[in-house]
């Protein structure tokens, strides 16, 4: 009963296969959804309002004063979209290496964190998706001017790219559970990093020089501020920087978590979990 | 027949800190445990095994090894021809696995969309899985649970779906940690059928691991009993069943302080007021003779039949083995 399919088209339905139960589980858990939705409404409204106090100030002296009125607030609405969309894959991996779980996952024919990372990003899909549709009610509803066609693929493409940095990088931080009890800590350590270098609360162009120039090149700014950054500044230059950003940073992060994963799976197999 | 599993002088050991926190951290003190000292054993395509032992026996530690997730420290096994911890990916084809505590579904999804994932993870085509799929759910009466999500199935009908999940892909071989652990009478009756019809009708090869006689007696035909890492008994469960399986615990709660009864194959084990426990040949005389000579002497409140404990039975194994070797 073996396939005949040849091993790309295998591969790929695979994967679609995994994207799609992963979808399907968090669809399954539509009332989190919801909240999560009623929860990214709030606080993009709260914070637009900020946004827009400080927009109208336009910071005299500042970087800020050369940003599009109403841009920040949109700006904000997108890196929140993305942190908000991003699963708790750490968690996810953790328990399985913590509680042996993974044992079952080794005995399948399928790589242990292709797995988890494709499911992940079907709960990704979703909840982009989700988020989306809360983000554009707050569009609407706070009277912001409404991106055009262009941004709005742009923003698509990005977010979801974007987020599947996010979905890496958390990987990387459960993958530590093979040698500490708990990744809690270098989750938060990880997380606030993101917020910080990522300029999830305020674009990387009102950062000093020196921060400027380490954050944008961080994987974090891949996850948010390039996805965030085409609402203010929407020029061909920016999008194909920020894609080339996110598709390097992938790359980088998917070789990482091969390497840690091989590192990881070799003391299981040796030591038992 | 050539064998199918064949595993020599196999060892593993297992390496612990003996203490945590910083200081340990930086000069660890190591503790080295024995799992498998030299274990040597063949199985023959078709037969149904069951490994038992005491806990750290090394039972689950030789599953592990033969399923290609844990490495052995020394020596050799082969599965189907491939070495499992070299070759695990391949071997997964080919090889079904149900660890009882451990479940292989998605909880939140029903489990039709567990089996149609397995299905693309397995590189199955989908008519043949379709047909497959439809034989096993109607032998496993899953039809009405497909819907469902896993999470919200009963011990026994998770377990039923585990086992299905493990035999989607027509494995040659069926690798069995505790399958009825935790299940209630019933459903270990249950499970105990659909293991031995299946493997009987496919030809599969059973290797299972279990702390319960009736696994053993009504599954296997072969059994293995490991202590501290080494085989201590390698033989048919017949021989097996004669030897030491053939016997019964049986509680009575009698209207009268005490019952007496003088039967050929019956020791008293121990006796309180009104409660007498007795052990049973059943090779020498039938529970229900019991039964009758105790209405007959002291009058039945309540009774209960239970199978000596595992460890009751592996010690007098070990007993007979030490005998024999002496």
């Amino acid at each position: 009963m073996k396939s005949m399919h040849p091993p790309i088209g295998w591969r790929i339905e695979r994967t679609l296969a995994m994207l799609c139960i992963g979808a399907a589980a968090t669809w399954a858990g539509r009332t989190v959804l919801l909240g999560r939705g009623v929860y990214y409404l709030l606080l993009i409204t709260l914070l637009s309002a900020f946004w827009d106090l400080v927009a109208a100030e336009r910071l005299p002296g500042t970087l800020a004063s050369l940003l599009p009125v109403g841009g920040l607030a949109v700006y904000i609405g997108v890196t929140e979209w993305i942190v908000l969309s991003v699963p708790s894959i750490h968690l996810r991996l953790e328990d399985d290496i913590r509680s042996g779980a993974i044992e079952a996952h080794l005995l399948r024919p399928v790589s242990y964190p292709w797995l988890r990372v494709s499911e992940t990003c079907g709960g990704l899909l979703v909840r982009l998706g989700a988020l989306g549709v809360a983000g554009m009610v707050g569009l609407v509803v706070s009277r912001h001017a409404w991106p055009s066609p262009a941004i709005w693929c742009c923003l698509c493409i990005l977010g979801v790219l974007g987020g599947m940095v996010g979905v890496l990088t958390y990987a990387l931080v459960g993958m530590c559970a093979f040698w500490v009890r708990r990744t809690t800590p270098i989750y938060l350590c990880v997380q606030k990093l993101s917020f910080l270098l990522g300029g999830l609360l305020a674009p990387l162009t009102l950062y000093p020089d020196w921060l400027l120039n380490i954050a944008e090149n961080s994987p974090f700014a891949a996850q948010l501020y390039w996805p965030a950054v085409i609402v203010i500044a929407p020029t061909a230059a920016t999008v194909s920087h920020a894609l080339l950003m996110q598709v390097l940073w992938i790359a980088i992060l998917a070789m990482l978590l091969a390497f840690i994963w091989r590192v990881g799976l070799k003391r299981v197999l040796r030591n038992g979990v | 027949m050539s064998p199918i599993i064949t595993v020599r002088n196999l060892r593993k050991h297992y390496r612990y800190a003996r203490s945590s926190g910083l200081l340990a951290a930086v000069f660890p003190d190591y503790q080295t445990i024995d799992a498998l000292d030299d274990l040597s054993f063949d199985v023959s395509a078709g037969e149904r095994i069951a490994i038992i032992g005491p806990n750290g026996a090394g039972k689950s530690t030789t599953l592990k090894i033969l399923t290609g997730i844990l490495e052995p420290s020394d020596g050799s096994a082969a599965v189907l021809g491939l070495i499992p911890w070299r070759d695990r990916t391949a071997l997964a084809h080919r090889i079904g696995v149900v660890f009882g505590q451990r479940s292989q579904l998605w909880g939140e999804l029903p489990v039709r969309e567990s089996f149609d994932l397995l299905r693309h993870i397995y590189a199955q085509e989908k008519p043949a899985f379709t047909a497959r799929l439809g034989r096993l759910v109607e032998r496993f009466a899953l039809a009405h649970l497909l819907a469902q999500p896993v999470n919200r199935l009963s011990l026994g009908q998770r377990m039923r779906c585990e086992l299905v999940a493990s035999l989607l892909h027509a494995p040659s071989v069926l690798f069995l940690d505790e399958p009825t652990i935790g299940l209630d009478i019933t459903a270990k009756a249950a499970m105990r059928d659909l293991i031995k019809q299946q493997a009987h009708d496919e030809g599969q090869t059973v290797l299972l691991t279990s702390h319960d006689t009736r696994d053993i007696e009504l599954v296997s035909d072969r059994v293995i009993v490991i202590n501290a890492g080494r085989i201590v008994v390698d033989q048919p469960t017949s021989e097996l069943r004669r030897r030491f399986l053939g016997r019964k615990l049986v509680t009575i709660r009698s209207v009268a302080m005490a019952i007496a009864l003088d039967l050929p194959g019956v020791t008293m084990r121990s006796a309180e007021p009104h409660e007498t426990l007795f052990d049973v040949d059943t090779g020498k005389l039938h529970v229900e003779r019991l039964i009758e000579a105790a209405l007959a002497v002291g009058g039945i409140e309540d009774i209960t039949i239970e199978d000596p404990p595992m460890e009751e039975v592996i010690h007098e194994i070990y007993a007979s083995a030490d005998r024999l070797a002496d």
